[in-house]
């Protein structure tokens, strides 16, 4: 593990009787980082939160916090909080009641828990609501009450199992962007779990991808959608066209199916052979026979891309742009386009070489994985 | 119309058992009470007080102080159950803890007046363990002997209604407190009692109101006077034929018991509010 590591979770193993969730997990953080856990549900991701809490215990591995070991240490004596997807509000208690009894259980005086809570309830927007029982309050104030309860023992990491997931569309944008904003300010390091993508681009240093159990990918927002390392990383950062091909990989460019796209840095790993060939539905364009494909930075043949015909399958309208079923083959893609298409009408789909991502097809992701470390 | 028609003939069983089986009973219960040799008075209860004013306490006392012990004994089992850390000594419990559920309260008084007389089986062991001597033995079966077999009897049935109340709590709310650094005896009394509070209330309700009706027990166990009301109430009949008294008796223990549930109401009420 990396010296600068602050929490540093090395090679954790858990398991729920005979099925294993984590197996073999290595993860390290740095102090003041926001780190998203991205995965979908059943990826091991809140076990992974859980164990580092210390409210699930590994078959094997360590975890440490500044070169303590802490691994078999109550979840309280961890300098961790965590904050509940379900909120957990004691619903006998006032909210100031609720946010206080960390410092109660401490032993603090009554005048000190009194400022702290008060200073707390002004930070997040809760003064004048102390009295209110978790029953009187919005799904917002909640969520708020839960975080000052964790943050009220100053913890050294805030760790929040999705804890927006039970709030309105509308407020979850704005409680993400003052979960980081706090977050910043406190110079606190936060480990954050959550299936949705946009809110991990949008809250996180750093996203960990997990699949099975496993690290997938790991990096800045930005790395994680641009570079993504495996099909499942591609998909679950919006890369959801699929498509089969015959690949042929040369040393600057790549063939596929007799067209010539560049060799970008994410396809460094490609060997020749079939591929499943992903890209976004706004990163490709929509073109009439005879059309040419828009300039880009660089300029065209530089850049290069691959292009497909097919025929307008549907059309759609989610708002800004318009999206387009297309059927290629027997595949079906959606590419969007600023105008409109007809349905039945023959259109052909570029896209250019930076946003396709290439991977040689297996079976199975975790085959894959496995003649990838022999090959090396 | 018609249709209401129907519905009143469909309720119509339900009430007609209702009436005949509980309404008029009561009713010529509660007038038998007042009834003195033909005409309508207070005769019966100045008799009432009279004679057993000392087992009205003796009644409240021991219902009371057992179901205090109910509550104790079925939060603490309650809790175990909920926090237990041992998986093992969890699983046991939960085994262990409904059997005296399905014995019944005749068997109970049977089984504990074998066990807690003065040479009773309790006694036996702890001789025969060098523990006591014989002269130093002192038997159960008084007070303390309907208070063991009610709190034996009633832990069972209110610890269902508790503990299933507490397992179907947000485990979120006790491991936020585990979280805060909470002990387990904290997490017990300050975030699991309070949340199930209204379960513990209506189970130490029903209880209440069992115990004041059984017969069985201080009639086996406790065979002197103080006793409960319940063995008066068989006396007065069995004995004397004294229906006069015997109904004013109930009409007091009805009280007791209506107490009782207003409590519970009342709370119920509050909740709501």
């Amino acid at each position: 593990m990396d010296a600068g590591a602050f929490l540093s979770i090395e090679d954790i193993s858990v398991g729920y009787g005979p099925t294993t969730v984590l197996d073999g997990l290595n993860l390290a953080i740095g102090k003041g980082e926001f780190v998203a856990l991205l995965g979908s549900s059943g990826c091991g991701k809140t076990t992974l939160l859980r164990t580092i809490a210390g409210f699930a215990r590994p078959a094997k591995g360590a975890i440490r916090v500044a070169d303590r070991n802490v691994t078999h240490l109550p979840p309280d004596k961890r300098g961790m909080a965590l904050v509940f997807q379900s909120y957990a509000l004691w619903p006998h208690m006032t909210v100031t009641q609720n946010m206080a009894y960390g410092l109660k259980l401490q032993g603090r005086g009554r005048q000190e828990i009194t400022s702290r809570i008060g200073e707390l309830q002004g930070l997040l927007g809760l003064s004048g609501l102390g009295d209110r029982k978790p029953a009187q309050l919005s799904g917002g104030q909640r969520q708020r009450v839960a975080l000052g309860r964790a943050l009220a023992i100053d913890p050294e990491i805030l760790l929040l199992d999705e804890p927006l997931s039970n709030l309105d569309a509308r407020i979850r944008l704005t409680v993400r962007h003052e979960i980081r904003a706090l977050q910043k300010r406190l110079g606190i390091t936060a480990v954050h779990v959550t299936h949705d993508r946009e809110e991990a681009m949008v809250m996180a240093d750093r996203i960990v991808v997990m699949n099975r159990g496993r690290i997938e990918q790991q990096g800045t927002p930005e790395d994680v959608y641009n570079r993504p390392a495996s099909p499942f990383v591609a998909a679950f950062m919006g890369a959801e066209n699929l498509l089969d091909m015959e690949v042929s990989v040369g040393p600057q460019r790549i063939n596929l199916a007799g067209q010539q796209v560049l060799a970008m840095p994410h396809h460094r790993d490609l060997r020749s052979g079939r591929a499943e060939i992903r890209f976004r539905s706004e990163a490709a364009t929509l073109l009439r026979p005879g059309e040419s494909p828009p300039a880009q930075a660089g300029g065209l043949e530089l850049a290069g891309g691959l292009e497909l015909t097919g025929t307008v399958a549907n059309v759609s309208y989610p708002g800004g742009h318009f999206r387009h079923g297309v059927r290629i083959g027997e595949r079906e893609i959606l590419v969007d386009s600023p105008a409109p298409f007809n349905q039945d009408e023959h259109v052909r789909v570029y896209v250019p070489s930076s946003a396709l991502f290439i991977f040689n097809t297996s079976t199975d992701g975790e085959n894959d994985r496995q003649t990838e470390a022999i090959s090396n | 119309m018609k249709q209401r028609l129907l519905a009143v003939l469909l309720v119509l069983p339900a009430l007609a058992m209702i009436i005949v089986f509980f309404i008029v009973p009561l009713l010529a219960s509660i007038i038998g009470a007042f009834e003195v040799e033909g005409a309508f008075g207070l005769g019966n209860f100045s008799k009432s007080f009279e004679l057993y004013s000392s087992d009205m306490i003796f009644t409240a006392l021991i219902v009371s102080a057992s179901t205090l012990l109910i509550g104790v004994f079925s939060i603490a089992i309650g809790g175990y159950l909920t926090l237990g850390e041992n998986p093992l000594a969890v699983a046991v419990l939960r085994w262990l803890y409904r059997w005296p559920m399905f014995i019944p309260f005749i068997v109970v008084g049977q089984i504990l007046r074998t066990f807690l007389a003065k040479n009773g089986l309790m006694n036996n062991i702890l001789v025969s363990a060098g523990l006591l001597t014989p002269l130093q033995t002192v038997g159960f079966l008084d007070w303390r002997g309907i208070v063991i077999a009610f709190v034996w009897k009633q832990t069972p049935f209110v610890t269902l209604l508790v503990s299933g109340a507490m397992a179907s709590l947000d485990r979120g709310t006790i491991e936020a407190a585990r979280n805060l650094g909470a002990s387990r005896l904290r997490i017990l009394v300050e975030i699991i009692v309070p949340q199930v509070a209204p379960t513990i209330l209506v189970g130490l309700i029903l209880s209440f109101v069992t115990m004041m009706s059984v017969l069985s027990v201080p009639l086996m166990i406790n065979a002197q006077s103080p006793t409960m009301l319940t063995a008066d109430i068989a006396f007065r009949i069995n004995a004397h034929g004294d229906y006069g008294v015997a109904n004013a008796l109930g009409l007091i223990s009805l009280v007791m018991t209506a107490g009782v549930a207003f409590l519970y109401l009342r709370q119920t009420v509050k909740e709501r509010s």
